[in-house]
């Protein structure tokens, strides 16, 4: 039980370092003076002692969406796979519905967008509707596919069991499912190629465009529900897809957990330097990427084992 | 003989139009003033509940096709009831027409099925179906008369032009309620009078059921007539039901039985969450339209403010109909999930690799349900007011406002007494000959809901609805606690003064799914722009407007209705001929008839079907189109 609550809360600690991982390794990959890799600690305290101002146009949405937005993903986190041996996890939700989380945390982002009447948080909204809707199709299939591999639908039970047992026989379907895993990790985080986290220009924004209006503590929430969000993905695609180390000792394997935490948002970093943001109508052809492998995740593991 | 019948599956569906009705019964007196025929609509109204109920308990086939005609002449009338638009009327006889399209094939059902008597009860009727030789003709039948009234592609048309037109109340009722009488139907006949299913017919009500989500939500997404929007979900729901239906057809079939049970559960309970929150829907509808007098989404605009009870509750039943987590849409849809996950059980090789595309479909829809729900919630009850009837907008009349929130408590009540109610729809399956499932669901008691496969998943609404809770009012409380300085102001707009008319609208909103999915809609587009001198850039005034005109319509139904008004010009002009052309056509007829029965009954060889087909065409052209004036 205290690994659990200790699980959670440090993974919560993490959530802003990972963030600012990315930004430092992105700045001196691109030989720029790095930001401190406690940059985000700094931000949300920042943002926690300013006063809040609330654009006339807005109604009490906005008073009550960043609440939601952060309070499905902050119990998705209880639900996460655990990272020691023997840590208690909740074993009472699948992986369905911390999609549904998600989608639930997104579409209370995009009704905030809408709120304050700006263009700009329409148009942030109206991106974020399209972009959701071609990931959900990408993202339940590929649960599907794992949840076969892994012999169980919780994540928390299909982690454990991964780690226990990894079924080598099954690794073109793995792999398949991982790299439409990672491309829905890049969509769902608004990352590039799909989304650019550090402009302000109204061409390339999504997420950033749909909280323009906000200021203060209901900034800070939103910001850190990203934070959250990608740490979850990160340690969601971890322990389904480099389900290994579970089985050392509980310091080991934990410092073993966050070093491949650090790997993903490494590889994230790297991938952001490398490439340049799609188009917006270029991004369907990016998802319906995840989606094939997705598809052929599940038909190679149909035809080739079982 | 039995006049009537209340086993467990007629009281579930009654139980069904009462949690539909008694809301609507509030909601609709509330809305009685506004309506100039009063007593021709109270008339309709009540008559066309009880017919409902009617369908739903009636015994024999006489009894259920008064009542289900009576349905369809009494919702008739009540599309009727503010005739005073073309449209309306055009509408009225156009469903008119729909529903009795599907009313000739019950009655062909029935007249094969009851053996000349249409007394008889319906298990009769199955030893008569047992001996008639082509079940799939009288599957088609029933396919064809309930998927008419359901309103499942392709047979979804008339929809989107009969609710909108129809008092809201009755909109709300039916959508909600009557086309799950028709639900209701498939599941008597199917379960009663053609039992033994062969795997085909699961298969093609799953095919059925996957187009029709996904073109309901699609032609949802680019509809601007809210209550058009709502009736386009009602197609996509109807769809989502079938899906569950389809797959409890077909594990049935294939013998695993306990996951057929859950899937036909999953079906009758997502039955259960439609009427709730799609009637809730259009009462919002309803109140909004009625504030506003407009049905266009662009003309609203910030009615949160104005109509707080509607906001509240449209925003409810929203989060349900987009199956967000932990409503009761949610959870339907979640189990109808499950029931496809299940399909790994299968046996079946090529089926296995076909279902991953119905749970695409399915999660598809799910996706761009959420948009649309954004869209249709956003834009109408966030922003600014988009124009000066949304502006003076107030709060709808205390008996609407009781409906409404009766019929949020109907959500609610789904939402936490799912074990209630599934236990319930596992008693229609028991009493139909089917395994019980609910042990399998809720095994350790009713706060864990478990698929009935193998590595399926597991659910806990109430302890998952406690948390979103706990954590949402903790953060809140200590927000307050924190006594944050709050000021409203001007935010910053880069710059742009913020006004009604530089807010996102909802074609706008729409824009991406819609320029991605052009190939399918195939829009209209009209964009009128004032240039300035001859500048492409630069100009005073422009205006954009984009119409979608369904696929369905213009290809299956204007097509044929065009091949009909040219065949019959083509006879017309025919007949305006002297006699010998008509003695030419009969030759010609004749021809036609002694060559093809020369070519299907004797051995059918190529040189003489060419030769004759050569000497068609020259007597033909020769006699009856003759030269060209």
């Amino acid at each position: 039980m205290t690994a659990y609550v200790l699980t959670i809360v440090f993974l919560l600690l993490l959530a802003p370092l990972l963030l600012s991982f990315i930004k430092m390794i992105k700045m001196i990959l691109l030989f720029k003076k790095p930001v401190s890799i406690f940059q985000g600690y700094r931000n949300f305290s920042k943002l926690m002692e300013k006063e809040t101002i609330i654009s006339e146009e807005s109604s009490s949405m906005t008073r009550y969406a960043p609440f939601l937005v952060l309070s499905p993903l902050l119990v998705t986190m209880f639900f996460l796979p655990p990272v020691v041996q023997g840590a208690f996890y909740v074993s009472f939700v699948d992986a369905f519905t911390i999609t549904g989380l998600i989608s639930l945390s997104t579409f209370f982002l995009m009704l905030l967008g809408l709120d304050s009447a700006s263009a700009f948080g329409g148009m942030g909204s109206s991106r974020e509707a399209f972009i959701a809707a071609l990931v959900e199709p990408a993202m339940v299939l590929t649960i599907f596919s794992v949840s076969m591999m892994a012999g169980d639908l919780g994540v928390g039970q299909a982690g454990v069991n991964l780690a226990a047992h990894f079924p080598k026989e099954h690794m073109a379907s793995f792999l398949f499912a991982g790299i439409s895993f990672y491309i829905l990790l890049l969509a769902e985080n608004g990352r590039i190629p799909i989304d650019n986290p550090e402009t302000h220009l109204e061409l390339t924004m999504v997420h950033e465009a749909m909280i323009l209006d906000l200021t203060g503590i209901y900034l800070a929430l939103v910001e850190s529900a990203s934070s959250v969000k990608f740490v979850i993905f990160a340690s969601l695609f971890v322990s389904l897809f480099v389900p290994f180390g579970l089985e050392y000792a509980a310091p080991v394997a934990g410092f073993l957990f966050v070093l491949k935490l650090f790997a993903v948002a490494l590889s994230v970093a790297i991938l952001e330097v490398s490439t340049a943001k799609l188009r917006l109508f270029k991004v369907p052809n990016l998802l319906g990427i995840a989606i094939v492998f997705a598809f052929l995740s599940l038909i190679t593991f149909y035809v080739l084992g079982a | 003989m039995h006049m009537f019948q209340f086993d467990t599956l007629s009281m579930v569906f009654t139980a069904l139009i009462f949690l539909g009705v008694i809301p609507n019964l509030f909601y609709s007196h509330g809305y009685l003033p506004h309506i100039e025929r009063k007593a021709h609509y109270q008339l309709h109204y009540f008559a066309f509940v009880i017919s409902m109920i009617g369908v739903v308990v009636s015994a024999n086939a006489l009894m259920f096709l008064l009542f289900w005609e009576l349905m369809s002449l009494t919702s008739w009338q009540l599309i009727l009831t503010e005739a005073k638009e073309k449209k309306t009327i055009d509408a009225a006889s156009f469903y008119f027409i729909m529903t009795h399209f599907g009313f000739v094939f019950l009655l062909l059902f029935f007249l094969i099925v009851s053996d000349g008597d249409l007394e008889m009860g319906f298990s009769a009727m199955h030893t008569v179906s047992m001996k008639f030789a082509y079940p799939t003709l009288l599957f088609f039948f029933l396919l064809l008369g309930f998927l008419s009234k359901a309103g499942a592609v392709p047979l979804h048309v008339w929809l989107p032009y009969a609710h909108p037109e129809a008092p809201s109340p009755v909109s709300a009722l039916m959508s909600g309620v009557m086309l799950k009488v028709a639900i209701y139907g498939m599941f008597r006949f199917l379960f009663d009078v053609l039992y033994p299913w062969p795997l085909e017919w699961g298969i093609v009500i799953l095919v059925i059921g996957a187009l029709s989500s996904l073109v309901g939500v699609l032609y949802a997404l680019s509809e601007h007539d809210i209550k058009a929007l709502l009736a386009n979900h009602s197609i996509e729901n109807i769809g989502i039901i079938l899906m569950g239906f389809g797959m409890g057809m077909i594990f049935e079939s294939m013998h695993l039985q306990v996951l057929s049970s859950f899937a036909f559960i999953a079906a009758l309970f997502h039955t259960f969450n439609h009427m709730s929150f799609k009637s809730l829907l259009f009462m919002g509808a309803g109140s909004v339209l009625h504030q506003t007098h407009t049905k266009n989404i662009e003309k609203y605009g910030g009615l949160i403010k104005s109509m707080p009870v509607t906001a509240l509750t449209f925003l409810l039943a929203s989060i349900s109909i987009s199956a967000l987590p932990p409503t009761n849409g949610f959870l339907s849809e979640w189990m109808i999930f499950q029931s496809m996950l299940s399909s790994s059980h299968l046996d079946n090789m090529s089926l296995k690799l076909a279902i991953p595309f119905a749970i695409f479909a399915l999660a598809m829809t799910g996706g761009l349900a959420i948009a649309c729900f954004v869209k249709a919630y956003g834009i109408t009850f966030l922003g600014l007011h988009r124009s000066s009837n949304a502006k003076y907008a107030h709060e709808v009349n205390g008996l609407m406002r009781t409906g409404m929130l009766l019929m949020a408590a109907v959500v609610i009540s789904l939402m936490l007494f799912t074990p209630f109610y599934i236990g319930w729809f596992d008693k229609v399956l028991v009493q139909a000959g089917h395994l019980s499932a609910y042990a399998k669901i809720f095994p350790e008691g009713i706060w864990h809901m478990h698929s009935a496969g193998m590595h399926g998943g597991v659910v806990s609404p109430l302890i998952l609805l406690a948390a979103l809770i706990g954590i949402t009012g903790l953060m809140m409380f200590a927000y307050r606690a924190l006594r944050v300085k709050e000021r409203i102001h001007r935010t910053w707009g880069c710059g742009y003064r913020t006004s009604a008319k530089t807010q996102y609208t909802a074609t706008g909103f729409a824009g991406p799914i819609r320029r991605f999915f052009n190939w399918l809609y195939k829009p209209d587009e009209h964009f009128v722009k004032e240039t300035v001198a001859g500048h492409k850039s630069k100009f005073s005034t422009s205006h954009y407007e984009v119409h979608v005109t369904p696929l369905f319509e213009k290809t299956l139904y204007r097509s044929v209705s065009k091949a009909a008004n040219a065949i019959s010009y083509w006879v017309y002009r025919l007949a305006h001929f002297e006699q010998t052309r008509y003695a030419a056509m009969i030759f010609n007829l004749m021809l036609l008839v002694l060559f093809s029965y020369r070519i299907f009954a004797h051995t059918f060889s190529w040189a003489t079907f060419v030769l004759e087909g050569i000497v068609m065409i020259i007597s033909i052209k020769v006699l009856i189109i003759g030269e060209k004036r």
